[in-house]
């Protein structure tokens, strides 16, 4: 420039404007919108979370009934909603643990089923339980345990309980 | 708290770590917003980059700068468009038929009233003359006069050389200094002193 005085009092002016719009801020409404879209991308990212989980365990009970021996066994098709307590042993002398919550216990549930599988016995150990020293029972030789796994519709495995079948001596009295 | 950190909480869906990253950095993209599109379209800017944010959390790369870089980065791609719908200005990365390589050639009115303005008056008027200038010389006054920030950081967000940067904020002051001294020119032949 030339006359340095010019951009002397140019710069003068682009600080005072700059100080000035310090203040300057976007309207309420604008964070309230901002927040609400941050909800629901929250939303529909959890809702998308919930259909992988959701379709991992389907895939997960899949495999499990190719894999092992089972038992599908509807519960009360015709009530609107589930309860563990309807769920019946096979037989009165087969012994079985409370129903043991798993990860997904908490989320609610309007209908399931009771998946029977047999499972590697450790999986008692993963649950604070002793193997029973049931030696002569039906998957005592195969190293596994029968489970019952309550199922929801929505594919999330809620609670398990472990059976043991009665021994062959206790079956014969 | 760092960028990332900040921005990872976000990921993970933290409001808290939205609200700080909100109260952080909203104030300088509607400054930004503010001077390319006006007040008006200013809201909407802030706002789409916020959404655009929160759909796209991972892209940040801090090697690149600071986030407010990044969030202005985001802006600008608004602010671009919203100049290219209005189509009375050249959008921001329009080729200048005169070219950056014009600045130092930009001549100036021999005399300027800027002097003699009273500051009000001189910052209400350098206003005007920077809401008046092309886009892309507008820019660089905005994040490199108003923003305060580095050539480098500028350079980033405009997409360009440093030396563009230089080139452009130098033609825009001297843009600047050509409107107000046509703004004043018959004030500053009266005010001229006698020599």
């Amino acid at each position: 420039m030339n006359d340095p005085r010019r951009g002397t009092t140019l710069d003068h002016a682009l600080r005072s404007i700059a100080e000035e719009d310090a203040r300057l801020c976007a309207s309420p409404a604008v964070e309230a919108n901002a927040m609400a879209a941050f909800h629901e991308v929250a939303r529909a990212r959890h809702r998308r979370r919930r259909r992988i989980v959701a379709a991992l365990g389907v895939a997960a009970v899949v495999v499990a009934m190719a894999v092992g021996g089972f038992e599908v066994r509807r519960l009360n098709s015709g009530e609107p909603s589930f309860q563990t307590s309807d769920v019946k042993l096979q037989t009165s002398s087969e012994v079985a643990t409370a129903f043991l919550p798993l990860a997904y216990s908490g989320v609610p549930i309007a209908d399931g089923h009771v998946v029977r599988l047999e499972v590697p016995r450790a999986s008692l150990i993963s649950f604070g339980l002793v193997p029973a020293d049931d030696v002569g029972s039906e998957s005592a030789s195969s190293g596994t345990v029968l489970a019952d796994v309550i199922v929801g519709d929505d594919g999330l495995a809620r609670a398990v309980r472990f059976v043991r079948r009665p021994l062959r001596k206790e079956t014969r009295q | 708290m760092n960028d990332r950190g900040l921005l990872e909480r976000v990921r993970r869906g933290d409001h808290e770590a939205f609200s700080q990253l909100y109260a952080l950095y909203q104030s300088a993209i509607y400054r930004y917003a503010a001077h390319m599109c006006g007040a008006a379209a200013a809201d909407d800017i802030v706002q789409d980059t916020f959404v655009a944010i929160l759909r796209q959390p991972s892209r940040y790369d801090p090697a690149r700068g600071p986030i407010l870089g990044y969030l202005l980065g985001i802006a600008r791609h608004y602010v671009s468009k919203r100049l290219a719908a209005g189509g009375h200005e050249s959008p921001l990365d329009a080729f200048d038929p005169q070219g950056d390589r014009g600045a130092a050639a930009e001549t100036l009115a021999p005399d300027t009233p800027l002097d003699a303005a009273t500051r009000d008056e001189l910052v209400a008027q350098v206003r005007d003359a920077i809401a008046s200038l092309p886009p892309v010389y507008r820019e660089a006054v905005v994040l490199c006069e108003l923003q305060e920030l580095d050539y480098a950081s500028a350079a980033a967000i405009m997409r360009c050389p440093i030396g563009t940067v230089r080139s452009r904020l130098h033609r825009a002051k001297a843009l600047l200094t050509a409107k107000l001294a046509e703004r004043h020119g018959a004030a500053a032949v009266m005010m001229r002193p006698n020599r």
